[in-house]
C-alpha cells in the first residue's frame, strides 16, 4: 500500500460569481483520499458535492486552496497537462452516461485508449477485457441507443477504466437508473474498488453510499460528517 | 479513433443535415468555380484566338489593334521592310471590308470580307476545297460554312459579291468570284457570313491604292523583340504583340466581367462561410454534453477543436468536390447564354477552365472552411467542462 495519499485537498474554496451575489459552493474543504479507498459523498442538492468531485477530477479549479494528486500539485498545471492527467490517471462516470451515440459500445471504450496512444492490438485486447469485465461482451457492437440505461452505464464504467486510472469518479452514477440496474452498478463499483482502483462517488442514493468504506456528508459547501467502516 | 473518424461518424449521425450542408456548399462552390472561370475566361479565350492564327505581332497605322480604322499606306513596301527584319519570320498585309453576296431571287446577304494572301499562316482554316490563288480570273473566294449554306452552291460555282470598302462610299457593282473553298474563321460570330479573298483582289476592288488595315507579323520566337525592331525600322507605325493586345482588352473591355466575378465570388464565399459556421455551431451546441464528457475523460482542447475542424474539412471537401461537375455544367449553360450576345466570336468563351482556377478554388474553399470553423472551434476550446456537465444534468 502506498503511504502517500492519492489525493490531498487543502482548504478548497469555490466561489461562483452570480448575478445576485457570489455563491460559495465550497468553503475551505480539506480532504485526503488514500490509494484504494472507496469514498462516497452525500448531501442535499447544492451542497457542493459535485463541485468538489469536479475539482478532485481536475475538470474545475478551486477559487482558493490546493489540490495534490499523487504528490503532485495539480492546481498550477496548464490545461494540456490537466487533460493528460485526466486521460491517464482519472476516470469519470456521469449520471447521463455521455456515451458517444454514433459509436458502438466497443468503440466508446476504445476512444480514451486511442487518445492515449495505445496500440490498436492492445486496445482491442483491453476493450474486449473491459466489456467482459462489465458483462457486456455480447453487446460490443451495439450502439448506445440499443442499450438499456444499466448497460449504457456499464459501458461508461468500462470506458472510464480504459486507461487503468488510479482514481475513478462517479457523479450520481445510479441517478438515471431503476433500483435493479442501480444495484448492478453499485456491485460493479464495489468490484472495481476491490480490484485496486480508488473510487469516489457523489450520490443521493443512500444504499449506494452505504457500500463505501468511507462516507462523507456535506452541507453548505462543507464536510458535515464522516463515517468509516 | 482520430479526428477524421470522429468527424465522419458525427456527420453520418445527422445524415439529413449533412446532405443539406454538402449540397449548400456544392452550390456555393459551383458558383465560386464559375466566377473563377469567368474572371479570366475571356482573356484566355481571346489570347487563344489570337495565338491560334499563328501571328504574334500586329502592325497598324494607329494604336488601335483592331481592323477597320485608319489604314496603313504603302503597305506592300512596309511588309517588305518588316519581313526583312531578322526577328521576323513572316509579314502579311491584311485588309477587311464589307460585302453583299447576291443569293439569287433578289436576295442578298451581308458578309465580312478579309483580303489576305495565303501563305504559311492565315487567319482561317480550310475545311474543304482549296485556298484562293493569286491573280486568278475571275478572282477566287473562300467562304465560311454559314455563307456556304446560305449560298446553297457547290465548290467551283461562281458567286456575285458587291464589295463595300467604306460605309460612306456608294456600293460598286457586283463582281463574279470563283468559289474554291470552305473555311472556318476564328473570329466569326454566330450566324455571321465571311468571305476571304487575296489581298490584291480586295485592294483592286476598293481601288484606293495600296492600303492595308494591318500587317500580320510572325516573329522568330520573340514577339517583343520583333516589335522593338519594327518600331526602330518604322517609327511611323504602331506594332503590338498579342500579349499587349490581350492586356489592353483586359484593362478596358473585359473589366466588367472581372468586377462582376470578384463581387459574386466574394458574396458566394460569405455565404459559404455563414453556412459552414451555422452548421458546425449548431452541431457543437447539440453535443455540448458529449464534448464536455470527452474533455473530462482527457481529450485536450486542441483535440476537441480538431474534431470540429475535421468536420468542417470533410463538409468542404465533399461539397467542394461536388461543386466541380456542378460548376462545369453551369458554366457551359451560362457560356451558351452569354455567347448569344451579338458580335461575340463563336470560338470565344466566357468560362474557360485553367488548372489555376482549380487551385484557387480549392484554396478559397479551404480558407473559408478554416475561417468558418474558427468560431465553433473557439466554443469547444473554451467550453467550461464542469459548468457544462452540471447544466446538462440540470437540463
Amino acid at each position: 500500500m502506498n503511504a502517500t495519499p492519492l489525493v490531498v485537498a487543502h482548504r478548497l474554496t469555490k466561489v461562483f460569481p452570480m448575478g445576485g451575489g457570489p455563491v460559495h459552493a465550497l468553503r475551505e474543504v480539506s480532504l485526503q483520499i488514500a490509494h484504494g479507498q472507496y469514498l462516497t459523498i452525500r448531501g442535499p442538492s447544492g451542497c457542493g458535492k459535485s463541485t468538489l468531485l469536479h475539482i478532485l477530477g481536475c475538470v474545475d479549479t478551486p477559487s482558493s486552496g490546493e489540490l495534490m494528486f499523487d504528490g503532485r500539485n495539480v492546481g498550477s498545471l496548464p490545461d494540456a497537462a490537466r487533460s493528460d492527467l485526466r486521460l491517464r490517471s482519472i476516470g469519470f462516470v456521469f449520471q447521463r452516461f455521455f456515451l458517444l451515440p454514433m459509436l458502438t459500445a466497443a468503440e466508446n471504450v476504445d476512444v480514451p485508449q486511442a487518445e492515449a496512444g495505445v496500440s490498436r492490438v492492445e486496445r482491442r485486447r483491453r476493450t474486449a477485457e473491459l466489456l467482459e469485465y462489465v458483462g457486456l461482451a455480447h453487446r460490443a457492437s451495439h450502439r448506445p441507443s440499443q442499450l438499456s440505461g444499466g448497460e449504457a452505464q456499464r459501458v461508461a464504467i468500462a470506458r472510464a477504466l480504459a486507461n487503468r486510472p488510479r482514481l475513478l469518479l462517479g457523479d450520481e452514477p445510479t441517478g438515471e437508473l431503476d433500483r435493479s440496474n442501480g444495484e448492478h452498478i453499485a456491485e460493479l463499483l464495489d468490484r472495481v474498488n476491490r480490484d485496486g482502483t480508488t473510487v469516489v462517488v457523489v450520490t443521493h442514493d443512500a444504499t449506494l453510499a452505504e457500500r463505501a468504506g468511507r462516507r462523507l456528508s456535506m452541507r453548505d459547501g462543507q464536510i458535515e460528517s464522516e463515517e468509516m467502516s | 479513433m482520430r479526428s477524421i473518424g470522429f468527424a465522419a461518424r458525427s456527420l453520418v449521425r445527422q445524415p439529413g443535415r449533412t446532405v443539406l450542408g454538402i449540397l449548400g456548399i456544392a452550390a456555393v462552390g459551383a458558383l465560386l468555380f464559375d466566377m473563377l472561370l469567368l474572371s479570366r475566361g475571356l482573356v484566355v479565350s481571346f489570347r487563344d484566338l489570337l495565338d491560334g492564327i499563328g501571328f504574334d505581332v500586329r502592325v497598324t497605322a494607329t494604336d488601335s489593334p483592331l481592323p477597320g480604322g485608319v489604314r496603313l499606306n504603302d503597305s506592300h513596301a512596309l511588309a517588305i521592310v518588316v519581313a526583312g527584319l531578322p526577328s521576323v519570320s513572316e509579314a502579311v498585309t491584311m485588309r477587311t471590308a464589307g460585302g453583299v453576296v447576291v443569293l439569287g431571287a433578289g436576295k442578298e446577304r451581308f458578309v465580312t470580307m478579309t483580303g489576305m494572301d495565303p501563305g504559311p499562316r492565315r487567319p482561317w482554316t480550310l475545311v474543304s476545297g482549296r485556298d484562293v490563288a493569286l491573280n486568278a480570273t475571275p478572282p477566287e473566294v473562300v467562304v465560311n460554312e454559314q455563307l456556304m449554306s446560305d449560298l446553297a452552291a457547290t465548290l467551283g460555282a461562281q458567286v456575285s459579291i458587291r464589295v463595300e470598302c467604306d460605309a460612306n462610299r456608294a456600293s460598286p457593282v457586283a463582281r463574279p468570284f470563283g468559289l474554291v473553298g470552305v473555311a472556318q474563321f476564328p473570329f466569326d460570330s454566330e450566324g455571321q457570313g465571311t468571305a476571304a479573298v487575296s489581298f490584291g483582289t480586295l485592294r483592286d476592288a476598293c481601288g484606293d491604292g495600296d492600303q492595308a488595315d494591318m500587317l500580320m507579323v510572325a516573329s522568330n520566337g520573340g514577339a517583343a523583340e520583333a516589335v522593338g525592331a519594327i518600331r526602330a525600322a518604322r517609327p511611323d507605325v504602331f506594332a503590338v504583340t498579342n500579349e499587349q493586345i490581350v492586356a489592353r482588352m483586359q484593362a478596358q473591355n473585359f473589366t466588367y466581367f472581372r468586377q462582376i466575378s470578384a463581387v459574386l465570388s466574394t458574396i458566394t464565399l460569405v455565404f459559404g462561410f455563414l453556412l459552414i459556421t451555422v452548421l458546425l455551431t449548431v452541431s457543437v451546441n447539440q453535443r455540448l454534453g458529449e464534448i464536455a464528457a470527452l474533455r473530462a475523460l482527457g481529450f485536450s482542447r486542441a483535440r476537441a477543436a480538431a474534431d470540429v475542424l475535421a468536420q468542417g474539412a470533410m463538409l468542404i471537401t465533399a461539397g467542394g468536390a461536388l461543386a466541380l461537375p456542378l460548376g462545369t455544367a453551369l458554366s457551359i449553360w451560362l457560356d451558351r447564354i452569354l455567347k448569344s450576345m451579338p458580335g461575340i466570336p463563336a470560338a470565344m468563351h466566357f468560362f474557360v477552365f485553367e488548372p489555376r482556377a482549380l487551385v484557387v478554388h480549392a484554396a478559397l474553399l479551404v480558407t473559408t472552411a478554416l475561417l468558418a470553423s474558427a468560431y465553433p472551434m473557439w466554443l469547444v476550446a473554451r467550453l467550461p467542462i464542469a459548468t457544462t456537465l452540471r447544466n446538462e444534468v440540470v437540463g
